[in-house]
């Protein structure tokens, strides 16, 4: 009796010492089974595709002469967007160029270009899934939540022990950390369809798979866009984090210059992201803009 | 051709719950109160027949929009039987009829016009005309060219490549109506198409539907709030409030004999020119009204009770021999011929009378009487002379709707 009074006085001035959650030691013990039980299923099964995607655009990327790089860059701006921004996409790539980094600047673009790959064939059919049902998006959402504000460092460590060192897990991480924004506006888009357009589809015979491909689909496409937009500056901003396991380009020039105080490198390598980032942001909205389903906002 | 049979729309939790209330004949209010489930319709019965405008209207949120959809069971009905009448399959229960059926059916035999015309607009006016087309199966070169065919019989040939939102509201309308004919579904179902729509436009919307209506026959279940749309198009009107159909009938029916107070306050403000006949409102030949003051020639002499001045002569055979008024013989002409005789301007004789079939409409009864001081002559089809219309007639007709025969 007497000494149980001094220790509640004590654990009610601080209740946390009453109890000690062991997360970290959970955490431990979760990512070594983890690491443990899929390493062999990761690296035979999820490596391969991501990494013979990268060196697959890599390869086309580094193989063709930088003048015909540009000019394919021209004509994809230039129909995506307008002449306007093709002209500046060939500006802003010819600078990079000049400034010494174009093999790094293919490499980054490489990568970003991987990743957005994945986000896309993987994230906007889970988006189309969210769509049709409540419950799966009740299910999905949590998931995107920690997806996205897991810091991106956190995730690199369990990724270099489930890939090893490279290109692939800075991948893996990119894509976990830039897919959220497809899944959530693919999903917003299709829910987001006016009820008139979906009914006038049921109403003329439509199968739910012609609505969704006829109709939905097509007049979601401007968000779906955005979510295309947001993931690749997502990608992007990943860069210089992925550099730090080993995936190079841009980011790595960042990453090295800050380490060695190298200034002028650290700033032509950012520059570089910078310019990339502009670049790939005018395009895809063009893509938003030029999309035929965004006449739906123009019409009631 | 499609038939509904007690046809119920609850909204709410548990639908099923409240149909011992509305078997009590509850009304949609107390079933509101007492449960919270909204009656949308309630028990709504009717028969559209091949080839006819049917005409459902009423006030906003009487229930229109969701009878109509339960038709093609874009609202799936609580209660009741759609049938359709396919010659290829016989009868049909649209409210029982599995999803592929019903894919079928909606894509085969009901279309529908939409009031904000729900234009997909991410597709070209010609895509959007062929959109059922291409629900059906059909190849792109057979899609082509009915699309175009339908685009040109609502007037917008060359407007194909167009996109919606380049469109005027009565424009895009159209095509809401060349995309539902191109089915060629032998069922429209169209929810206030032209409310919308400037009156102007409406009414020449309402002069087109009349028109492609009369070149293709299709079947079309019409939802409107507005009467004199209802009177204009509809061979038949079925009046709902509060979900439930109160009454049914052809136009003239509902105008001149109204059943509810609900059916009078609506007709009250109806422009009944169009739509009565002169049968309506035409005094009666008969000795009730008109007095026998003689005989000449074999004819018998009448004259209106309380007016000397004007002599009808009648034969044996109940013709209308002559006309005198105030001694002098009155020429009878038909409505057109003196129309168009004074060329649109009406100068009024007083030695010239017009006449009449029992069906023309009070609307051309007046024109008539626009170029004669005499009273209109009202003949049946053998030419029996069935009644007159005069000043009292016509006024009173256009005021109460009525003649002074229904007065008792
Ligand atoms: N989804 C729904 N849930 C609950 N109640 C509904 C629903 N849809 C319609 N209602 C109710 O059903 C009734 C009939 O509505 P409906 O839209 O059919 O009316 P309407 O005659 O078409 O009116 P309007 O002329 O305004 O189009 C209204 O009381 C409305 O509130
Ligand atoms: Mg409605």
């Amino acid at each position: 009796m007497n000494d149980l009074i001094p220790m509640l006085s004590g654990s009610l001035g601080n209740p946390f010492e009453l109890i000690d959650l062991p997360v970290d030691d959970w955490v431990t013990w979760f990512v070594d089974w983890l690491v443990n039980t899929f390493r062999d299923f990761f690296r035979s099964w999820v490596s391969p595709p991501v990494k013979t995607v990268m060196e697959g655009v890599q390869w086309l990327l580094t193989s063709t002469p930088p003048l015909a790089v540009l000019a394919g860059l021209f004509v994809l701006a230039w129909r995506a967007a307008s002449w306007k921004v093709g002209v500046f996409a060939v500006v802003a790539f010819a600078f990079i160029g000049f400034m010494g980094v174009w093999d790094e600047l293919m490499t980054t673009l490489s990568l970003v270009i991987t990743s957005v790959l994945f986000c896309l064939v993987i994230g906007v059919p889970i988006g189309i899934l969210c769509s049709r049902k409540d419950m799966t998006y009740t299910l999905v959402r949590p998931i995107l939540d920690i997806m996205q504000t897991t810091p991106p460092f956190v995730y690199l460590v369990p990724a270099v022990m489930l890939f090893s060192i490279g290109n692939v897990p800075g991948l893996i991480a990119t894509i976990i950390f830039a897919m959220p924004p497809t899944i959530r506006l693919t999903n917003l888009g299709i829910r987001q369809v006016p009820g008139q357009y979906t009914e006038a589809a049921t109403a003329f015979g439509s199968t739910p798979r012609q609505i969704l491909w006829k109709v939905q689909v097509p007049l979601a496409m401007p968000t779906i866009m955005a979510g295309l937009n947001q993931t690749i500056m997502l990608a992007l901003s990943m860069v210089v984090i992925a550099a730090i396991i080993g995936a190079g380009g841009l980011g790595l020039l960042v990453f090295q210059g800050l380490n060695r105080l190298d200034i002028g490198q650290a700033f032509v390598g950012g520059l570089g992201i910078v310019l990339l980032a502009m670049v790939l942001d005018r395009i895809t909205q063009g893509l938003g803009e030029k999309a035929p389903g965004s006449r739906a906002s123009s019409d009631d | 051709m499609i038939r509904a049979e007690g046809v119920t729309k609850v909204f709410g939790p548990n639908p099923e719950s409240v149909k011992s209330l509305l078997e009590q004949g509850k009304s949609k209010d107390e079933i509101q109160s007492e449960t919270g489930h909204v009656v949308g319709v309630n028990n709504a019965s009717f028969e559209v027949g091949a080839g006819e405008v049917f005409c459902i209207m009423g006030l906003s949120g009487s229930g229109k929009s969701t009878l109509i959809r339960c038709i093609n069971r874009l609202i799936e009905p609580t209660f009741g039987k759609i049938i359709l009448n396919d010659p290829e399959h016989g009868e049909m229960d649209i409210a029982t009829m599995d999803g592929p059926t019903l894919r079928r059916v909606r894509s085969q035999h009901l279309s529908m016009v939409f009031q904000h015309f729900a234009l997909f607009p991410h597709k070209t006016v010609l895509a959007n005309v062929v959109y059922g087309l291409e629900v059906q199966g059909r190849d792109k070169a057979e899609r082509e060219e009915l699309g175009k065919k339908y685009l040109e019989m609502v007037g917008l040939g060359g407007w194909e490549n167009h996109y919606p939102d380049e469109l005027s509201g009565g424009m895009q309308q159209r095509v809401g109506l060349a995309r539902a004919v191109a089915t060629e579904a032998n069922i429209l179902l169209m929810d206030e198409p032209f409310s919308a729509l400037d009156p102007l436009i409406k009414v020449q919307m309402q002069d087109e539907l009349i028109r492609i209506q009369q070149e293709l026959g299709r079947t079309i279940l019409f939802i409107t709030h507005d009467l004199d749309e209802a009177m204009r198009i509809g061979d038949h009107i079925a009046i709902m409030d509060a979900g439930k159909i109160v009454q049914v009938g052809n136009p003239e029916e509902i105008l001149v004999n109204p059943k509810t107070e609900y059916v009078a306050k609506f007709v009250e403000h109806a422009d009944p020119t169009g739509v009565i006949t002169a049968e309506t409102v035409a005094l009666p030949f008969s000795d009730r009204y008109f007095n026998r003051v003689g005989e000449e020639a074999g004819n018998q002499i009448w004259n209106r009770t309380g007016y000397t001045d004007v002599e009808f002569h009648v034969d044996t055979n109940g013709h209308l021999a002559k006309m005198r008024c105030e001694g002098n013989d009155v020429a009878l002409h038909e409505l057109e011929e003196k129309i168009t005789e004074s060329g649109g301007a009406p100068e009024r004789h007083t030695d010239a009378a017009v006449h009449c079939t029992t069906d023309t409409i009070l609307k051309r009864v007046l024109r008539g009487r626009a170029y004669s001081e005499l009273p209109v002559i009202v003949q049946d089809a053998e030419g029996r002379l069935k009644g007159i219309i005069d000043e009292p007639e016509l006024i009173h007709g256009i005021l109460e709707k009525h003649g002074y025969a229904q007065d008792d």
